[in-house]
């Protein structure tokens, strides 16, 4: 289980997170909606420890990720794909893929290698994995960088606004691939602006709102015009995303 | 007087050793240099503040002394509490020393250049601080560093000249040996004036050949 409770973060005088609660359940979907400022990635970076908490705790599989030697396991059991790729640019896609298995997880080479291969073959590169990323489409990239992650065998996967660097038809390519991964039953917290894409594969929906989780339901409920919708500010929110 | 560069002939076997010795020089100034550099510039990112500082100090200070007065130090000065460096050692000692100063700033910069998403990407997959930089930090810097340090390279190879000041024969140092046994400075120093030029020409082709082979797949357009 990944818990989030009660966390406070701000940077200087400004409140970014101001007592947040989320738990996802092994399996789960959880899509993390919310507008521009509202503290989304914030959030995504206190998860797998790039931030540390001002108040609060975070266990992944009940490693606190404020304990710097219980951080360690908890990023094992995370793995994390960023808005712009940040691949190594200096690597082919499979040395992107391989170096923290070998190095982290202490694999085989020749294991990393294969499952690396395997990776990519199911994203559709099975042919590019020899290309540097510089070599690579927008979408071709955000592709390996999943498949960096998934390379660690993460429980949680953890993905902040993974399309919004990509044109409508890079980000259907990638959205395929998470779909297809959702089906499989990959847990994974999923910040986007894609409304319509998070309704169809998230079991749950959350709206993070000036630093606090205004709503926290089932996807169909959050849709709901008695439920989610209720909400004037997701209401508001949903309609403006729409009309983009 | 007439232009006559076959009086030269006999003594081209002579110049080309001496132009042998500089580049030998060079080759290993510079990768003392790189060495010495990389090991400044990590150490200017020490958590250590003594380290920093001593860091500091030290690139502060190679860079404001004559090259000169550096190799005079080393050469002249050291015997007189004992140290004793043969003329090549010293001067690969000192142009490395010398180099490191400019390397180290050149390398600390490629450092601080790498996109920080970069970083965090290595540090949530678990990457140790130290694989972190062997395998990611000092691979981007020194690759995209090439053009910078190939400018260190060629100023070292003009530096080297003066390592004829301490009896070293090197290119200049043999140059000098062949215009004062032949009385003929002006064919001999039309020569070195173009020898240099060729050197040095050649190295900035070679390091821009490099440059593009080893950033050949960073920089081909984002598509
Ligand atoms: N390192 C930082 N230093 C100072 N302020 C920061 C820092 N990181 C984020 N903030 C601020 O915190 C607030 C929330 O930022 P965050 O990136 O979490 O929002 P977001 O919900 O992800 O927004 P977006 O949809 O635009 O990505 C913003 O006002 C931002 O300016
Ligand atoms: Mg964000």
């Amino acid at each position: 289980m990944l818990k989030v409770e009660n966390v406070k973060k701000s940077f200087g005088a400004a409140t970014v997170l101001n007592g947040v609660n989320l738990t996802v359940r092994p399996g789960e979907v959880v899509s993390i909606l919310g507008s521009s400022g509202s503290g989304k990635s914030t959030l995504i970076r206190c998860i797998n420890g790039l931030e540390k908490l001002d108040a609060g705790l975070i266990t992944v599989d009940e490693f606190d990720v404020s304990k710097p030697k219980e951080l360690a396991e908890a990023r094992k059991r995370s793995g994390t794909v960023f808005q712009l790729f940040n691949l190594y640019p200096h690597m082919t896609a499979l040395k992107n893929i391989t170096l923290a298995p070998v190095e982290v997880l202490k694999r085989p080479r020749d294991e990393a290698e294969a499952e690396g291969r395997a990776l990519l073959a199911s994203v559709g590169l099975g042919d590019r994995a020899d290309a540097y990323p510089a070599q690579l489409s927008g979408g071709q990239r955000q592709r390996v960088g999943i498949c960096r992650a998934l390379a660690m065998k993460p429980r949680y996967l953890l993905l902040d606004e993974v399309t919004s660097a990509l044109d409508p038809e890079m980000t259907a390519e990638v959205l395929t691939i998470l779909a297809k991964l959702a089906a499989e039953g990959t847990t994974m917290v999923f910040v986007t602006h894609e409304v319509e894409f998070a309704r169809q594969i998230s079991n749950r929906v959350v709206f993070l709102e000036k630093g606090t989780l205004l709503v926290d339901l089932p996807t169909k409920d959050f849709f709901d015009p008695a439920g989610g919708l209720a909400q004037p500010r997701v209401a508001q929110f949903l309609s403006k995303m729409r009309k983009d | 007087m007439r232009f006559d560069l076959t009086i030269l002939a006999p003594h081209i076997g002579f110049l080309a050793e001496g132009a042998l010795l500089t580049v030998q020089a060079c080759i290993l100034s510079l990768i003392g240099s790189v060495i010495l550099g990389m090991l400044v510039a990590i150490a200017r990112t020490s958590a250590a503040g003594w380290v920093r500082r001593l860091a500091f100090v030290y690139v502060d200070l190679f860079r404001n002394i004559p090259f000169i007065v550096q190799l005079f130090f080393f050469y002249y000065g050291l015997p007189e509490i004992g140290i004793y460096i043969d003329a090549f050692t010293t001067g690969v000692i000192a142009l490395s020393i010398a180099g490191g100063a400019y390397a180290s700033d050149v390398i600390r910069s490629g450092i601080l250049a790498i996109d920080n998403g970069i970083l965090e990407a290595a540090e949530v997959s678990g990457l140790s601080k130290r694989k972190t930089f062997t395998r990611i930090v000092l691979p981007i810097a020194l690759r995209t560093s090439v053009r910078p340090l190939g400018s260190v390279l060629i100023n070292m190879i003009l530096t080297s000249s003066i390592l004829s000041t301490i009896t070293l024969n090197e290119l200049t140092g043999s140059a000098k040996i062949v215009a004062s046994d032949t009385f003929r400075p002006f064919e001999i120093y039309v020569v070195l004036l173009v020898v240099y030029a060729a050197l040095t020409w050649l190295v900035s082709l070679g390091i821009g050949l490099l440059h593009r082979r080893l950033n050949r797949d960073m920089l081909e357009p984002v598509g």
